[in-house]
């Protein structure tokens, strides 16, 4: 299985679809505002780590899952209909 | 060779994933798997970014400097008020001690009180000078009372008593030939009572019994005993006493006992004064004595005395 989900991956990367979908992916999360909300957690992020000295590991780490969990149901729905639809239609 | 395999290959791959594709649960755990790897890409450009801005400093001049709160904090404890600055009273200790009277003065007041105190400003200086001077030419029984006197007069300030000192350094010049007569011709004469009625006497005895009553339903009249003049204030002022001010009346008014009445004074109390019969009987007597001038000087001494009645 995870052979198909990669094999379909590289197809993506090769044809160049892959970044169209990420570019739209990026639009779509700016419009909806979920770009400043993850600003406010990075900065959350830093306040509590004292110092204002963070890793970006430590960044990453910590505001990662709370992003993915903020990306709207919407969004995600289109993305995946879109993809999906992509990658049953056969090229000539 | 290698190239033909390998367009077979892509050939096949591309039918073999369609193949895959056409089965639906396939195509969908693929299309999350994408979307996660995507998702996952977008997140980590953002943090990115947002890492970039906070280690250049682009973060903090993208969104200005934060203000300062503990500024705009209303300070809560007991002895500040809202802005953190003491509310406490200024202390004693901002007080200062005047070495000539002893007397507390505050810091902001120390040079004009000096200036008071010891003559040392121009116009004190003067006065003080002035004072020296009379007071070494006529060194009197009273001269420990006077000083005393002088002090208050001073605290009081204001133009209207330096007027009234000059006034009484003319007076005392002008009187001294009188002085000297008194002292020859008087054998009761010991002290300020004596000649202090003696004026006062002399003063009201220029008038007639009206103008009297007039003058002193409007002023004081007390005599100083310093500057020997009718005191020009109202008749309730601070610096004489009830009892002096009724004294007087007594003496002034005594031919005719009900004009005392009618100053308001109770009958009573007329008689109780100590002052008064030592000064009627001493009237009676220098009255004489002021005949022989009375004449000539009865003219500039109605103008004095009339003078400050109309000021006021």
């Amino acid at each position: 299985m995870t052979v198909n989900n990669t094999i379909a991956h590289q197809r993506l990367i090769l044809t160049g679809d892959r970044e169209r979908f990420k570019d739209l992916l990026m639009r779509r999360l700016i419009e909806c505002g979920w770009r400043d909300q993850v600003r406010m957690l990075c900065r959350e992020a830093v306040k509590e780590n004292e110092g204002g000295n963070v890793n970006f590991d430590t960044l990453v780490s910590r505001v990662t899952p709370r992003a993915r969990a903020l990306v709207p149901d919407t969004v995600k729905k289109e993305l995946l209909q879109k993809i999906k639809t992509h990658l049953l239609t056969p090229k000539d | 060779m290698t190239k033909i395999v390998s367009e077979l290959s892509m050939n096949d791959l591309n039918i073999k994933f369609f193949e895959i594709m056409q089965n639906e649960n396939n195509a969908e755990e693929a299309a999350s798997f994408i979307f996660d790897s995507v998702c996952d890409d977008v997140t980590l450009g953002f943090v990115f970014e947002f890492h970039h801005g906070l280690k250049t400093g682009l973060t903090d001049l993208i969104e200005g400097e934060k203000e300062e709160d503990d500024s705009f904090k209303i300070v809560n404890s007991p002895e500040c008020d809202v802005f953190g600055l003491s509310v406490l009273k200024k202390t004693q200790d901002t007080n200062c001690v005047c070495p000539n009277c002893d007397r507390p003065v505050s810091a902001t007041r120390f040079a004009p009180h000096l200036e008071k105190c010891m003559g040392m400003g121009r116009n004190s200086s003067r006065i003080a000078s002035r004072r020296i001077a009379s007071n070494s030419r006529e060194p009197t029984s009273y001269a420990g009372l006077l000083s005393d006197d002088e002090d208050d007069a001073d605290w009081a300030g204001g133009s209207l008593h330096t007027e009234r000192r000059k006034r009484r350094i003319k007076n005392n010049n002008s009187r001294k030939p009188a002085k000297v007569h008194k002292n020859n011709s008087s054998r009761t004469n010991n002290g300020t009572t004596n000649c202090d009625s003696n004026d006062g006497g002399a003063t009201y005895e220029t008038m007639s019994a009206n103008e009297k009553k007039n003058l002193l339903l409007q002023i004081c009249g007390v005599v100083s005993e310093h500057t020997k003049k009718l005191c020009t204030r109202s008749t309730r002022c601070p610096q004489h006493t009830e009892e002096q001010r009724r004294a007087l009346r007594n003496s002034v008014l005594e031919p005719s006992t009900p004009e005392s009445q009618t100053m308001g004074l109770t009958a009573d109390d007329a008689g109780s004064p100590p002052d008064s019969s030592p000064s009627s009987s001493c009237s009676s007597s220098s009255r004489k004595r002021d005949r022989h001038r009375a004449p000539p000087k009865l003219k500039g001494k109605r103008e004095r005395n009339i003078s400050p009645n109309s000021r006021d």
